[in-house]
Order: structure tokens, then C-alpha cells, then sequence
């Protein structure tokens, strides 16, 4: 089936079958090989399900990157209390756009880790928090969960394993901050998003105040392979450290844009000319962000790195969701990132004041630089409260807008400066979508 | 609609030739949604932003009722359940207004207060009236980069309105949105419950005129639901 572009170097495990409509279907997708995993992980137990997914070094791939068997191994044992896992299906991270993909093609892949990993941590119910924009994805893993349910994939002793796990979907109502996990908890239980303090952590005082496991919807749609192949297959693709592959998400001034399926560790350089066929129109890179929009930027001649969690830090950046948002020399970069700090202003939650006021300050300041009107001293108090929005908050939605500002100041003074001495920042760009 | 070019597609158009926008969409998989909601754990799918609305209907009789006991059922206190209580309501009415938001108090046993916290927090909840059609363009960086303004624009101008204000007698509301997740295709942009992507300001007269010929089967009967054009 055609998926858009579509790359030979891809190793395709979650995405083998995006832009298949028959892969939706429970019929289709057990003629995959859908639903072996989960039979499979009721008959391992718990406690093996847990070993498989640590020994394949699966490590969360919602942006921090922990490994996901330990985390599934900090919920208590015996707790006597109701458990859950929530899924994180709250994509909204600028240039972010693999989770949606994997609901509307692959549901039931989905759903089948989703009740992997509620059997691995003992958790009756689990709820999948989906971004109220995606309907369209919503009503895909709606009808994949009833096709569960009745055919005994879901709901009371699963395939004859007395085993019990609920599937609820539940819409967000458009707030990026519930993507953070302890403000989607509080979104679930009906109140404003807002981040919780820890501790306590979820695995201790979760959602309902029940022990709780958050994970990410690519995340769990890799524990079905892992399961069924085994950790070791699993850790003979990507690092060391990183191993797997992973979803690329490339946006911005690319011949090809979209999702791509590499090995973690794939080359930054190689990824946006060989396998996204690289800059359009003649134009050459300026910049580009690694991991969403939350991360430090990259300048063009910081690319020839590593693709995993380990090299991406290295080069001063994070590897996040994989979110490549490419951008090349006819980009302003002052403006793209006054952009994104409205971005952030407009979805701080208000809870802490550096966030809240100082995500509202740098895009005041900035609008001023870019029509103009900007001070060289601005440059300095842009710093000054981008270093007071950082490690000073409950979450880290103000580090996140602070980042963007940070590292185009240090890479891209002399644009700021040409706009702060009256000349003219470089154009914008005219590019055909 | 242009057949290489085809808004609402995902991916770069003319890689799915083979597929129909029903397909693409799940559609043809997913079908009519029940009213009522359909499986309790599937009863919070549906997109509460819909052409088809009544300022003045019950919360809730029927169908709509059902699905109300439905997701209250879903969670261990009924405070949970007001997410989705709100979606219904705004689906149905479409619109949050304060007699709706008290109403929804009652009904899960918050004060209007509490609810009303609630529901200014999330931007999908429209606390005054917009249009039939929500017309939502993604500005944020990725779609940024590859002409987002220049979409908005388009909108704005081949409607003569401005953001946020209501257009063609009731029809339509064009605002800017943030990151709509769908950022390999720019531009994005949300309509209701349906997303378009690819989106240039080319693309732009045959949406609306799109959007306008739906309007009008609806409006001749069509009801309630998530009408689709029948392509494909």
C-alpha cells in the first residue's frame, strides 16, 4: 500500500501498514498477526511481560525517554487498589504529528499494547486521552474498541485468561499542557489541566489517586512486536542506549515531508537529504529542531549527528518526539520563534508565575524586535528571563519556551541584531506546500 | 475538488490513488457513530463541533440521554465524566452558554462555579456562538514555515470577515489555531470534525464552496450527524 513516500533505508515495524485501510479492521488486523501478542502476554504473566519489554530496552517514546519496563516495574504489587494505564494520545508538541498516524491507521495496534501493558502492571481500566481535535482518529480507535469487546479482546476474562481490562476513550477539550502527564491526569478526573507537584508519583498517587502508569500511544504500539519477536530482536535495531526504531516526524522546508520508521541512532544529515530527499527550491538549511518544538535549535552545521536520545543531548539539543522541523535560509528566525513562544504563552496553565508571566513578556518583547522596535539590551533581558523561566516551575512548559529563545540568541544573534539596526531580516519564504 | 490535490488527504495527494477520501478518513470503517454512543468505553468519540445544532434542545433527552448514562458509568465519580458531559452538550447546542454550563453542574453534582473553572480552561469550548462551520488554520511553526498566513488570509478575504467573527448569515468562523498535530502536511486546517490538509490558498475557494453545498443538502434534511460527502 502506498503511504506516501514511502523510503527503502526505513525499517518499518509500527508503520508497516499506515496507508492501508484493511489494516483497521479486526479481521485485518488478525490476518496481520494482530491480537498474537496479547494472547501471548496472558499467558507470560505479569511479571514476564515486564522482563521482555525491559530486557528490549523500549524507552518511552513521549519525549523523555525512560525506559518503559521500569516503569511499569515501579507499580506496586499487591496494593489491594484499583490500577490504571492512561494512554497518552494528547499529541500536540509543534512538528509532532506520529501518534495521530498510528491511531487512524493501526487502532488495534494500539489497543492491543494498551492491554499488554495494563496486564503487565495490573491495571483494570485503561483510558486512552486523545486530543479532542483528532475526531477523526477518535471515532477510528472508537470503532476499534467496540470490535475488541466483542470479540472478547477487551473487557471481562479476556480470552478465557480471567483476566479484566476495560477500554475507555476519553477526549481533551484543546489544551497542550494535558499532554504533560500529571495535567492529563487532572484533565481525566474533570478538572483544569493544570501539572501536579511530585512527589507523589503516579506510579504511587495517580489518576483517582489510584496507582498509575502513563505511557505514550508509540510507546505502547511497540510492545505488541516486542512481545511476539522477543527484547532481544528488538534491541538488534538502533544503540545501545536507544535501541528500536522510531517514528521520524518530518516537517518544514523538505521535497518530502511525513512519517518515516528508522533505527534510533540514523543519521540527522542523511535523514533530511537522503531519506526526505532534502531542501526545495533551490534553497540551502538554516536551521532545524530535532525533537519538537520545545528543544533547543540546531544550526546547519550541527546536523551530522546521531538520531538517538544520547547523541542529541550531546550536540546540546534533545531528541524529544523525534519531531524534525526543518528550516531553510529564507526563514526568519526571529519571527518562528516568536511564534512559537506565543505558542507556549497561550498554553501555559497560569499556575507559576515565571511561566505565566514570563512566556507572555519574551513574546511581547519579541514582537517588538521583530517589527523593529527592539533594543540591543532587549537581547540581554530576553536571557535574563529565559534563565528565570527555567528549572523554576512545576512542569516544564516554561523551559520548553525558554528553550527556543535560549538557542537562537547563541546561534542566531546576527539576525536579531540586523533587525534591532533597522535592516532587513532575510525574507520570507515562498514555498508552494 | 482537483483530482491530484485533495485537501483533507493525508499525506502528499496522488501517493493515494488508490484510496478513497473514505478510506483515508475511516469512514468506510468507522460508518454512522451510534447517537446514543455505542459501546460504553467507545461513548466519548463524538466530534462536538458540528454544523447541525440547536441552541435551545434539552440536556439530554433520548439517544443523547442514553449516552449520558453511558459515560458517567466509564469513571469512579461523576466530576470524571465532565469533559465529555461538556463535549456532548457543545455537540448538541453548539455552543457553552451559562445556562448550559449550570445544567451540566446539576446533572453531575458540581457547583456552576466549579464547571465553569473547568470549561474556560480548554479552548475547544466555545463560550459564545461561531459559525456552522469552524474554520480552524494551523499557524504554528511547521505550517508556519510553508505559508500558514498566506492560508489564513485566503480564508479571511474569500469570506470577507475577520477572525473570529461570524460570516455568510451564520455559515462560517475563521480563527487561527495552534498545532493541529498533522504537521507533514501543511497546511493544516480543522473544519468542524474533518481535517484538510495540504492546504494553499488555492485550495480555498473549493473548500468553502465545498463546505457550502453541504450547508445546503443539510439544511434540506440531510440531520443530524457528521455528514459526509459521498465520494469515493
Amino acid at each position: 500500500m502506498a503511504y506516501p513516500y514511502r523510503h527503502e533505508r526505513e525499517v518499518r515495524i509500527l508503520s508497516e501498514h499506515f496507508g492501508d485501510p484493511a489494516a483497521r479492521t479486526l479481521a485485518g488486523w488478525r490476518e496481520r498477526g494482530g491480537y498474537r501478542a496479547l494472547a501471548k502476554a496472558l499467558e507470560m504473566g505479569p511479571a514476564a511481560v515486564i522482563d521482555e519489554v525491559k530486557a528490549s530496552g523500549l524507552r518511552g517514546r513521549g519525549g523523555a525517554g525512560f525506559p518503559t519496563g521500569v516503569k511499569w516495574s515501579f507499580m506496586p504489587k499487591d496494593s489491594g487498589k484499583p490500577h490504571y494505564l492512561l494512554i497518552n494520545a494528547d499529541e500536540s508538541e509543534p512538528g509532532a504529528f506520529k501518534d495521530r498516524e498510528l491511531c487512524r491507521w493501526t487502532p488495534h495496534q494500539v489497543i492491543e499494547g494498551a492491554l499488554i501493558g495494563a496486564h503487565a502492571i495490573g491495571a483494570g481500566h485503561v483510558y486512552i486521552y486523545m486530543r479532542g481535535e483528532f475526531f477523526e482518529p477518535a471515532q477510528i480507535v472508537a470503532r476499534a474498541i467496540e470490535e475488541a469487546y466483542a470479540a472478547n479482546l477487551a473487557g471481562k476474562d479476556i480470552l478465557g485468561s480471567g483476566v479484566n481490562i476495560d477500554v475507555t476513550l476519553h477526549l481533551g477539550a484543546g489544551a497542550y499542557i494535558c499532554g504533560e502527564e500529571t495535567a492529563l491526569m487532572n484533565s481525566l478526573e474533570g478538572r483544569r489541566g493544570q501539572p501536579r507537584i511530585k512527589p507523589p508519583f503516579p506510579a504511587a498517587a495517580g489518576a483517582f489517586g489510584m496507582p498509575t502508569t502513563i505511557n505514550n500511544v508509540e510507546t505502547v504500539s511497540t510492545v505488541p512486536h516486542i512481545i511476539v519477536n522477543g527484547g532481544e530482536w528488538y534491541r538488534s535495531f538502533g544503540t545501545e542506549k536507544s535501541p528500536g526504531t522510531k517514528l521520524f516526524n518530518m516537517s518544514g522546508h523538505l521535497v518530502r515531508r511525513g512519517n518515516f520508521e528508522l533505527p534510533l541512532g540514523f543519521n540527522l544529515k542523511e535523514l533530511i537529504y537522503d531519506v526526505c530527499g532534502g531542501i526545495p527550491n533551490g534553497r540551502s538549511l538554516k536551521a532545524v529542531i530535532p525533537g519538537g518544538s520545545s528543544v533547543p535549535i540546531l544550526h546547519a552545521d550541527e546536523i551530522d549527528i546521531a538520531m538517538d536520545y544520547e547523541s542529541v543531548a550531546k550536540a546540546g539539543s534533545m531528541l524529544g518526539t523525534a519531531s524534525v522541523i526543518v528550516m531553510d535560509d529564507s526563514t526568519n528566525i526571529v519571527k518562528q520563534v516568536r511564534r512559537m513562544v506565543e505558542f507556549y504563552a497561550h498554553e501555559s496553565c497560569g499556575q507559576c508565575t515565571p511561566c505565566r508571566e514570563g512566556t507572555e513578556w519574551v513574546a511581547r518583547i519579541l514582537r517588538r524586535i521583530e517589527a523593529g522596535g527592539g533594543t540591543e539590551a532587549d537581547l540581554d533581558t530576553l536571557l535574563d528571563l529565559c534563565r528565570n523561566m527555567t528549572g523554576t516551575t512545576i512542569c516544564v512548559l516554561s523551559d520548553s519556551a525558554a528553550a527556543p529563545v535560549l538557542s537562537s540568541i547563541r546561534k542566531f544573534k546576527d539576525e536579531y541584531l540586523r533587525l534591532i539596526r533597522g535592516g532587513k531580516s532575510a525574507p520570507e519564504p515562498v514555498v508552494a506546500a | 475538488m482537483a483530482e491530484k490535490k485533495n485537501p483533507g488527504w493525508a499525506g502528499e495527494t496522488g501517493e493515494f490513488e488508490a484510496l478513497t477520501e473514505a478510506d483515508v478518513r475511516g469512514t468506510a470503517y468507522v460508518g454512522q457513530r451510534p447517537r446514543d454512543g455505542g459501546h460504553p468505553g467507545a461513548s466519548c468519540s463524538f466530534p462536538y463541533q458540528l454544523a447541525d445544532r440547536d441552541p435551545d434542545a434539552p440536556l439530554f433527552e433520548g439517544d443523547y440521554r442514553a449516552r449520558f448514562e453511558k459515560i458517567v458509568s466509564r469513571y469512579p465519580n461523576r466530576r470524571a465524566a465532565l469533559l465529555p458531559v461538556l463535549a456532548m452538550t457543545q455537540e448538541v447546542r453548539g455552543e457553552l452558554s451559562a445556562a448550559s454550563m449550570d445544567r451540566v453542574a446539576e446533572l453531575l453534582e458540581l457547583s456552576p462555579a466549579y464547571v465553569r473553572g473547568v470549561a474556560t480552561f480548554y479552548t475547544m469550548y466555545n463560550k459564545r456562538p461561531v459559525g456552522r462551520y469552524l474554520i480552524q488554520v494551523c499557524t504554528n511553526v511547521a505550517c508556519n514555515l510553508c505559508g500558514a498566513d498566506d492560508v489564513v488570509r485566503a480564508f479571511l478575504e474569500a469570506l470577507d470577515t475577520e477572525p473570529g467573527e461570524i460570516a455568510e448569515d451564520g455559515r462560517f468562523t475563521v480563527i487561527e489555531a495552534e498545532c493541529l498535530g498533522a504537521c507533514g502536511f501543511p497546511t493544516a486546517v480543522q473544519v468542524n470534525e474533518r481535517y484538510f490538509e495540504n492546504v494553499t490558498p488555492g485550495d480555498v475557494p473549493a473548500i468553502l464552496d465545498r463546505l457550502r453545498r453541504e450547508d445546503a443538502a443539510r439544511s434540506n434534511g440531510a440531520g443530524r450527524g457528521s455528514a459526509q460527502e459521498g465520494e469515493g
